[in-house]
């Protein structure tokens, strides 16, 4: 499958990943836990904008009501998030949904500007809401099994959140299965590609609109679950993470969700490649947006060349 | 003769505006500093709107603004006046640099990327704690006027003028005729001879000036700033639905937008202190559902339909 060209470029990202796993460990095993966090949030926006073609700028607080929603959850009844991960599922889905029906829906034949605007609106909203309801109080759980380690040698590192590198390849083959073999996900696919194609061999595109979303909220919702074993809650928790799931999805191009998988490890292998460091530990956030504008621009002037 | 009468509202109400400070004591005229400042940046955002580009990066070159006519102070031992228009031009420098890359993209991809920039003249001060203060920011030695607020409110008030006078001039000039051809279909505009990327560096130029115009007078009003106020969202998101509000592609527009939100954020900080800016999502929200021309756009429209109906009755 392997092109001519991408043939040097593929030996020297590997002669980086080894030089890296000799030197410093570290930076690949944490690299590699963050890429899973990315991928595993970023995917479900990428399903959105494959198929419904909107970027959704409030993906990031869709997560951040579902680690609220768990949260409430697992304070209230004293369960584990990952029982409360199905339920937190059902309520985004819900949630996504209604948003879709109410707002998204009523912009789908607007300008682009339009959406991007609706999406940041609603995005504004959701955090500024979670501020009234619970403040900016940052709420955290702690959980036994987050703290598990493992030793390698002289190294020993946590393993806990090889958990989002897991569930990002759960996502990514998952989704790629639902939309290849399954009635609807085919159905989800012809729509992408061409919603008049589609409706005109009888599929129900607003149905499949509708769907999409409901089932990318419900996703992003479980991994909003997952996310409070992991992190400390609080409104604007979700915003970094709709930036950084445009750029994976720039990056890997729009519909192509394993290549997301990808993105993530580049991105998060150098963001820990420069935390390794004190002199550089501050400039780690730089280097996603280094990254998003180098992407967008590459493409944009391979574009004008082709 | 319709004109006349609009010009001369217009020198009415800049008259009002010059001697208001008379009237008002401190805390108000600190209240119409925000609210001018906030006006400034909603005009300015819609003059690039007007091209069909839509930025998020507004507090970006804000802050831009604001640093850069601060550390013109710290490092070069400026003047603040001489500061001020340091500001402007290095603003305007860095858009020029930045256009030639960033003017290419459309849509989405030119609205992320500006955001994305913004982030990272964040980061850059935050992390160069030797010439930017790092966190914690920097600290003027001297407030503009030594803090007379009547001074203040001039100063951000003629920023405030050469705002509008631009956003008029782009209205009124041949700007507008290629602004307006771009944002309508770029590809005619293209063939009709319209030089699409000059246009848009001028209108994304002459926008990022004013934008770090406004950022040096606030800092100098202020006398400090620090990466999270000079970089703060707000900057970005109340001129956006503020402009919106108002409605776009106008100038008159985004100023009504500014004075009601303004005077309404001024009053809903006071009975919720967390989370009021729900209010300016939740009209966003409302705006682009309902009524996306905006209040003013809305004004036109039944002004319109009246004239055409009288129109009408005279010719049956």
């Amino acid at each position: 499958m392997l092109k001519k060209q991408s043939l040097p470029k593929v030996a020297a990202v590997a002669a980086i990943f080894v030089a890296i796993i000799l030197w410093r460990p570290t930076v690949l095993i944490y690299g590699l836990q963050a890429a899973g966090l990315y991928a595993s949030i970023a995917i479900p926006m990428g399903l959105v904008l494959g198929i419904v073609h909107i970027v959704n700028l409030a993906h990031g607080e869709i997560m951040m009501v579902a680690a609220y929603s768990s949260y409430m959850l697992c304070s209230w009844l004293g369960i584990d998030p990952y029982i409360s991960l199905i339920p937190v599922a059902i309520i985004t889905a819900i949630f996504g949904f209604i948003i879709y029906r109410l707002t998204i829906r009523q912009t789908l034949k607007a300008p682009e500007l339009n959406q991007l605007i609706l999406t940041f609106g609603i995005a504004i909203s959701l955090t500024q809401l979670a501020n009234i309801v619970f403040t900016s109080q940052t709420r955290k759980m702690s959980f036994s099994y987050v703290s598990a380690s493992m030793d390698i040698g002289e190294l020993s590192f946590g393993i806990y959140n090889f958990v989002f590198l897991v569930a990002a390849i759960v996502l990514a083959y998952g989704l790629k299965f639902f939309l290849h073999k399954t009635v609807a996900g085919k159905a989800a696919l012809a729509v992408g590609q061409n919603p008049r194609g589609a409706a005109i061999v009888g599929i129900d595109v607003d149905k499949t609109y509708g769907l999409i979303f409901a089932l990318a909220c419900a996703l992003v919702g479980a991994m909003g679950a997952m996310f409070i074993t992991r992190s400390a809650v609080f409104p604007s928790v979700g915003s970094p993470f709709t930036m950084k799931s445009f750029c994976l999805i720039a990056m890997a191009g729009i519909g192509n969700i394993p290549g997301i998988l990808g993105a993530s490890v580049l991105l998060g292998v150098s963001e820990n490649f420069l935390k390794a460091f004190r002199a550089t530990r501050g400039w780690a956030d730089i280097v996603f947006f280094v990254l998003i504008i180098s992407v967008i621009l590459g493409r944009s002037i391979r574009g004008k060349r082709a | 003769m319709k004109l006349k009468a609009s010009w001369l509202a217009a020198a009415l109400l800049a008259v009002a505006a010059i001697i208001l400070p008379a009237f008002l004591g401190a805390y108000p005229l600190n209240v119409a500093r925000s609210i001018m400042t906030y006006m400034a940046l909603a005009v300015s955002w819609d003059m690039l709107l007007r091209s069909g580009q839509i930025s998020f990066g507004i507090a970006g070159l804000f802050g831009l603004g604001s640093y850069a006519s601060a550390l013109a102070v710290l490092r070069a031992g400026m003047s603040p006046a001489a500061s001020i228009v340091f500001a402007v031009l290095f603003a305007g420098l860095v858009a020029f640099g930045l256009g030639f890359a960033i003017l290419r993209l459309r849509a989405m991809y030119f609205s992320i990327t500006t955001l994305a920039l913004m982030e990272i003249f964040r980061i850059i001060m935050h992390n160069l704690h030797d010439f930017s203060g790092g966190p914690e920011g920097v600290v003027l030695p001297a407030i503009l006027f030594n803090g007379e607020a009547k001074a203040l409110y001039w100063i951000c008030l003629a920023g405030l003028f050469v705002t509008i006078a631009a956003s008029v001039y782009f209205e009124k000039s041949k700007l507008h005729l290629a602004l307006t051809a771009i944002r309508n279909d770029e590809i005619s505009a293209r063939t009709s001879g319209v030089n699409i990327f000059k246009y848009l560096l001028i209108a994304f130029v002459a926008t990022s000036m004013l934008q770090g115009l406004m950022g040096a007078i606030q800092v100098q009003s202020y006398g400090f700033t620090m990466p999270d106020t000079a970089f703060d969202a707000n900057f970005t998101l109340l001129p956006l639905a503020m402009a919106l509000l108002g409605g776009i592609h106008s100038t008159i527009g985004p100023m009504a937008g500014a004075v009601l939100l303004g005077v309404a954020a001024e009053w809903l900080k006071l009975k919720i202190p967390y989370g009021h800016l729900v209010v300016y999502g939740l009209i966003i929200i409302l705006v682009i559902l309902f009524m996306p021309k905006g209040l003013y756009g809305l004004a036109k429209d039944k002004f319109k339909k009246s004239h055409d109906n009288r129109v009408k009755g005279k010719l049956s």
